[in-house]
């Protein structure tokens, strides 16, 4: 009896006899048919139908960049400026960041004082990692830090550490409290929920130029790109967690006199603090795969450090640099989440004041003793270079080595794949008209989703062709398509596989979970030396990453199915394969579709960085718009690539629907 | 049983569609099953009136869409009735603002649920303590009751456990010692033993009983199982299709069911242990050797001693003989009339 | 940033007089940082060298092209490696919008396609254009065959090499990296195998510390090249010419630079290097395996009296 009455959509009465009906009867395939042939006719009287001719493009690019070059400069009422106030906002921002470096590295200036030693933090560390967690978070913090320490990195570590322990509390707040308005007005969520599918749709650079012209340079416009890029996901797991609060948990609440917001912060956000505490996580995770971004507009640490690596061809030091971001990213995911989940502490009830503040005291103790030795020994303060240790060199060897003996075997199918697939592919690609695009895409909008969809879609693949992104956009279709195949083709038995035992499924997740957080960049490096530089190696890029939510999304919708269907298959006689393939993944297949869908987004959002191995697809537009600071040319770019991800999405969730609709469910 | 009014419904309307309000006023307040169907809305409650009186356990019956849950979502304000008059304690609470409502539910109202709606994020005496939180008591203070409550429903040990490592029933316990944690003077249960397993079911009822020998609260309880109906209720309503058929004790509606629907429930009840002798007695005033028995006992706690007594017996009223029961009218008491 | 411009700013905003300080500062001075070697350690020459005189320093990371904007408008204040071959458009808009030209250094610098030593084993004339032209099947993969290739910078480095291919008639394909990156990684890989390969490199870098090889050289370019197609090899075409064989490498810095910090400003003009004193400071960090704090050290150290004299 959650919802009590809800009004049977049978209800609503179709207007059954319109004519749109008899279009819906003509066979997809007879319409793709007229469809394709229409308009390769069409291209062959008129050239524009199949390149939109460069003089009729909308010079929207450049209106853009004017735009955000006069916002930057001149804009303002009178004297002042937008850019003063934005520059006010960033030094506002630059307050916390101050305080944090002051403590963190840099030694608090106007009170003239040292920094942190590194041992109070690794303590620290261990005593957070005990008050939430207990002795084994104790120990796992403690160690990604000495990690940290003894690889050299902890002056870039806590660079690294002073954006993210900053841009998480801002992220979670803003998007907490986006969510909680977007939940309670359906108005502001009209608006922002679209606004959050094109913000995750656009790759993160297409950011990284507005930033700059309004923001400038430096930590605080790095971290207002990252603060923007982590935010949406937890104003959207905010919005699930409240929109999922069971329906008598909330009138529980309201039985018991809460106002409402007592409601909203004792019953609703606590009791969807699961969702919440997802949400939580994304925004770590988000704003540790920024930091590697973050420094192509001036943010310091691991990011910068790892880029400057990669320039300089060292490979283990970027894998160590990597590995740092990695590991402070696991601790803070570790620590919040043991936090959520922390029991309340009867326990310490009835205790002593010193008991009952034991982390505190202990936290205090360990400041004092680590300050006593940093002033006595010069190594508890900053650990000198020769105690830290590296295997950077042998590392690059290992790869130069691997690359050496695997070249021949791994050239010839290189070379058969590149010349024989991927050039056949990106050439028809190139070679189908805009206009045959637009009327399939339109055709299975119609079918899939109905008129609005149909709309949408046409609209956004014609946006593309009228602002002169059309080839680039192509390109980056052809490499996406190429890509999800693969990761399709790899992700889905892993996935299977994982499924089947837990043995398998734990490595399997761990993998999973590095190899997202892991800098991407760093795959660049081994995919080139091994594949050169080529499609192959975008593709391959790309499967780094993307293959991830293909394995990730198909294990959790094979271990979601109810044991009485499995059963019921066995009862029936099905064999092994059988059930699979008739029972299993039928029923999951919502599921491994959502993962589809998170596979091409993730593969989009990799299209940016396969820039830097060399392709001309979208990525490459957004990249170069960077260094010239062309804002329109990266905004228009990033824009193409959300669109390119919204057609996908709507199609397949429109396939989805229809599907569920099928099998009775959903 | 005292009769003061403590909750009174009247004309009690809740649609669901497009607007509602509208609608009602269009057909005037009184729409029909045809008009409803027509203007695709719901009639979730349509029309209800009754009373509840201070003391009593009220019980609303029905299957399930028949409007039982809609209906105590209106009178707890969970949800707003479309339209009607609903008085608490003599106060009008459908134009409550929303301040005195949180100050009633504060105070005088305590609710029971079906999933127990406890917040899993809270051990079992921080759920408890709760609603006196909501209120401002003090933490020391709103422990030590909740410690109470916790005792009472016999949980005790159980405080710093989490709703998810405890039982269905235990869970449910929890749900009642919050309900009760405010000492309110109606106590809400939406069918609360209904998720619960049949044997740990009929030990909550008896626990329910029990408690309410020493509370004595005014209650409305929701079910949709008939025998949990008649087991606990001083007054029963049904409800069919939002309307209530029929509303009266246990025994009146097994006797005189309004309509088949109200019989077809009737028939299978447990006669013997809702038939008091007054029903089924003759007006025969027999003298017996054996003491006579007295009209208000439940046929089923007599059944034997009639059946074996070779003569009726007679069965007083107020120290007065009143008439007789023999085995003919207990058999029918008990198997209902014979078949013509 | 700063205290000082939180308090300007918010006394602009309240119709105020913004203040800067008029005799030398306590602000530190930020140091761009490019992502390559001999620049990192240069930066950190430089800032030892001001830190040694009191001044407070920081070290920003930027964007090679992004950096003179950030230098134009007062985010960053110094930059001690600007190069012809690839910032020179940048740098002059840079110079537009207020930035300064802070000198030259004696450093000439080039940007050219380079070969590895190996190659003239089995292409021996590969040092010059002709004679690499003659062997360009040696470099051809399965995407450019039965053309050469070619690994050309990214695109937007501002070097049109598909055009000098096509002037020059050259039977190779330029493919464009997306960055310096993968040109190297592409060299590693190829330099473990032998292989030949062609690709872009520039002077001074690491590249030379590393791997042996040499610039291939084509036509000394002159104004001409451009314009007159009779000129060079190609009576048919314009541009058939290679890039100078020395670029400037110029300083910029913050045009309130010299008002704020003038101490600051008279090393930062002073400070002159050459190509070997630059190649030194790559080396110790990409050979010798140093930090780049740890190698400026070093590297002042070596250059002790050049240094003071730029103190002076």
């Amino acid at each position: 009896m959650s919802q009590p009455f809800q009004m049977p959509r049978f209800l609503a009465a179709p207007r059954l006899l319109s004519p749109r009906l008899s279009l819906a009867q003509v066979p997809l395939i007879w319409q793709f048919a007229v469809i394709i042939a229409l308009g390769l006719a069409l291209s062959a009287l008129w050239g524009g139908a199949l390149r939109w001719p460069e003089a009729w493009v909308i010079p929207m690019r450049g209106w853009i960049t004017r735009f955000f070059e006069w916002l930057g400069e001149d804009a303002g009422i009178g004297s002042y400026k937008v850019r003063d106030l934005t520059r006010f906002l960033a030094d506002l921002l630059d307050q916390p960041l101050t305080w944090a470096e002051y403590l963190l590295y840099r030694g608090i200036r106007p009170l003239d004082l040292p920094p942190l030693p590194w041992v109070s933090i690794v303590l620290g560390a261990a005593i957070l990692g005990h008050w939430v967690g207990g002795w084994r978070l104790a120990l796992f913090s403690a160690s990604c830090l000495l990690y940290l320490a003894v690889f050299g990195l902890w002056r870039d570590g806590m660079r690294t550490l002073t954006i993210v322990i900053v841009a998480v509390p801002f992220a979670v707040s803003i998007g907490l409290w986006l969510g909680i308005w977007a939940v309670r007005s359906r108005r502001v969520a009209a608006v922002v929920s679209p606004m959050f599918d094109l913000m995750q749709a656009t790759p993160h650079m297409a950011y990284l130029v507005p930033v700059v012209i309004l923001f400038g340079f430096g930590q605080v416009p790095a971290l207002i790109a990252t603060v923007i890029f982590a935010m949406p996901p937890m104003a959207r797991c905010v919005i699930l967690a409240l929109q999922t609060v069971p329906p008598e948990i909330t009138e529980a609440g309201t039985m018991s006199g809460c106002t409402p917001r007592q409601l909203l912060w004792k019953v609703q956000i606590p009791a969807g603090k699961r969702i919440l505490m997802l949400g939580v996580n994304q925004v770590v995770m988000q704003t540790l795969a920024m930091v590697v971004i973050a420094s192509l507009v001036g943010a310091t640490g691991l990011g910068q450090q790892l880029l400057t690596s990669l320039q300089q061809l060292k490979l283990g030091a970027a894998v160590e640099q990597g590995l740092g971001i990695v590991m402070i990213a696991i601790v803070l995911d570790r620590v919040t989440q043991a936090w959520a989940n922390r029991p309340t502490d009867y326990a310490a009830r009835g205790r002593s004041w010193r008991f009952r503040h034991r982390h505190a005291l202990a936290f205090g103790a360990a400041l004092i003793v680590s300050f006593a030795l940093a002033a006595l020994f010069k190594e508890a303060s900053v650990l000198p270079k020769r105690l830290t240790v590296t295997f950077g060199t042998q590392m690059d060897e290992a790869v130069r080595w691997f690359a050496k003996v695997s070249y021949d075997y791994i050239q010839p199918v290189r070379d058969f794949i590149t010349v024989e697939m991927l050039i056949p592919l990106r050439d028809f690609c190139l070679a189908v008209p805009w206009v045959v695009v637009v009327g399939l895409v339109g055709a299975a909008g119609l079918r899939l989703g109905g008129r609005g969809t149909a709309l949408l879609c046409m609209g956004l693949v014609l946006g593309i062709v009228l602002f002169g992104f059309w080839e680039p956009a192509v390109l980056t279709v052809y490499l996406v398509f190429s890509a999800v195949v693969i990761c399709v083709c790899i992700g889905l038995p892993i996935g299977i596989w994982a499924s089947r035992s837990p043995r398998v499924a734990r490595p399997v997740m761990a993998i999973c979970d590095t190899l997202q957080t892991f800098p991407s960049f760093i795959y660049l490096i081994p995919v080139i030396m091994l594949l050169k530089v080529g499609d192959l190696s975008n593709i391959v890029a790309i499967l780094a990453y993307a293959t991830v939510p293909s394995i990730r999304y198909t294990y959790l919708g094979l271990r979601r199915i109810p044991d009485v269907t499995i059963e019921a298959a066995i009862a029936n006689g099905a064999t092994p394969r059988q059930r699979l393939f008739k029972v299993e993944l039928p029923v999951a297949l919502p599921e491994i579709m959502l993962g589809l869908n998170q596979t091409i987004m993730m593969a989009l959002s990799m299209v940016a960085i396969t820039a830097l191995i060399g392709s001309r697809d979208l990525g490459q537009e957004i990249y170069r718009a960077l260094p010239t600071a062309d804002t329109g040319r990266g905004i228009l770019a990033g824009l193409s690539i959300a669109a390119i991800g919204i057609v996908a999405d709507r199609l397949i969730q429109g396939w989805a629907n229809k599907r569920k609709k099928h099998l009775g469910v959903g | 049983m005292s009769s003061d009014v403590k909750i009174r419904c009247k004309n009690l309307w809740k649609l669901f569609g497009p607007n509602p309000a509208r609608f009602l006023q269009d057909h005037d307040g009184n729409p029909s099953a045809e008009a409803l169907e027509e203007g695709g809305y719901i009639g979730a409650v349509q029309d209800v009136s009754f009373d509840v009186h201070d003391g009593e356990i009220l019980v609303i019956m029905g299957l399930s869409g028949s409007g039982k849950s809609t209906l105590i979502r209106c009178i707890s304000r969970l949800n707003d009735p479309t339209s009607g008059e609903m008085d608490f304690d003599g106060k009008d609470l459908l134009n409550a603002t929303a301040a005195e409502l949180i100050e009633i539910r504060r105070h005088k109202m305590g609710m029971v649920f079906q999933n127990f709606g406890l917040l899993p994020n809270r051990d079992v005496l921080s759920n408890v303590t709760f609603p006196l939180e909501m209120q401002g008591m003090g933490r020391e203070a709103r422990e030590a009751k909740a410690r109470e409550m916790v005792e009472l429903v016999g949980l005790t040990g159980r405080e710093a456990n989490f709703p998810g490592e405890l039982s269905g029933g235990q869970q449910q316990r929890v749900g009642i010692a919050r309900s009760l944690a405010v000492d309110p003077d109606v106590w809400f249960l939406d069918e609360p033993f209904s998720a619960l397993d049949p044997l740990i079911r009929a030990e909550m009822q008896d626990e329910f009983m029990r408690l309410q020998k020493v509370l004595k609260k005014t209650i409305v309880f929701i079910t949709h199982d008939f025998e949990e109906a008649v087991k606990l209720a001083d007054r029963i309503g049904i409800m069919k299709g939002g309307r209530m058929v029929q509303m009266g004790t246990p025994e009146d509606i097994v006797l005189n069911p309004a309509t088949d629907y109200v019989a077809e429930f009737a028939r299978n009840a447990p006669h013997e242990r809702i038939i008091t002798l007054r029903a089924i007695m003759s007006s025969d005033r027999v003298v017996t050797d054996v003491p006579p028995l007295n009209a208000r006992d439940l046929i089923g706690d007599v059944a034997r001693q009639v059946l074996s007594s070779e003569t009726p017996i007679a069965v007083a009223h107020r120290g007065k003989i009143v008439g007789s029961v023999g085995r003919v009218q207990m058999l029918d008491g008990l198997y209902g009339p014979e078949a013509q | 940033m700063n205290h000082t411009r939180i308090t300007a700013i918010a006394l602009c905003a309240f119709g105020a007089m913004p203040a800067l300080a008029e005799v030398e500062s306590d602000e530190p001075i930020i140091i761009v940082q490019n992502n390559w070697t001999s620049q990192l350690v240069l930066s950190n020459v430089l800032g030892q060298m001001l830190e040694s005189k009191g001044y407070t320093v920081e070290y920003t990371p930027s964007d090679s092209q992004l950096q003179f904007s950030a230098l134009a408008n007062g985010d960053m204040h110094v930059q001690v490696e600007a190069w012809e071959g690839s910032m020179k458009a940048a740098f002059e808009k840079g110079l537009e919008d207020g930035m300064v030209d802070a000198g030259t250094h004696d450093a000439v610098t080039r940007e050219e396609w380079w070969i590895p030593n190996y190659v003239l084993e089995v292409c021996p004339k590969a040092g010059t254009w002709e004679g690499l032209n003659a062997c360009a099947d040696i470099f051809k993969t399965a995407e450019t065959s039965p053309k050469g290739r070619f690994l050309g910078p990214p695109a937007d480095w501002g070097k049109n090499y598909a055009a000098r291919i096509e002037a020059l008639n050259m039977d190779f394909v330029a493919i464009n990296v997306g960055q310096a990156a993968t040109l190297w990684a592409e060299l590693q890989s190829a330099y473990d195998r032998e292989e030949p390969i062609v690709l872009f490199n520039w002077t001074p870098n690491f590249i030379e510390s590393k791997f042996e090889g040499q610039f291939v050289d084509f036509p000394e370019p002159e104004p001409a090249c451009f314009e007159d197609k009779a000129w060079g090899p190609n009576p048919d075409a314009t541009g058939d010419c290679g890039a100078p064989s020395s670029a400037w490498l110029k300083k910029a810095a913050w045009s309130g630079m010299a008002e704020e910090w003038p101490g600051a400003w008279s090393v930062v003009e002073k400070m002159n290097v050459n190509n070997a004193q630059i190649a030194r400071a790559a080396l110790l960090v990409d050979v010798d395996g140093m930090s780049q704090e740890d190698a400026a050290t070093q590297w002042i150290s070596e250059n002790q009296d050049l240094v003071d004299s730029w103190l002076k």
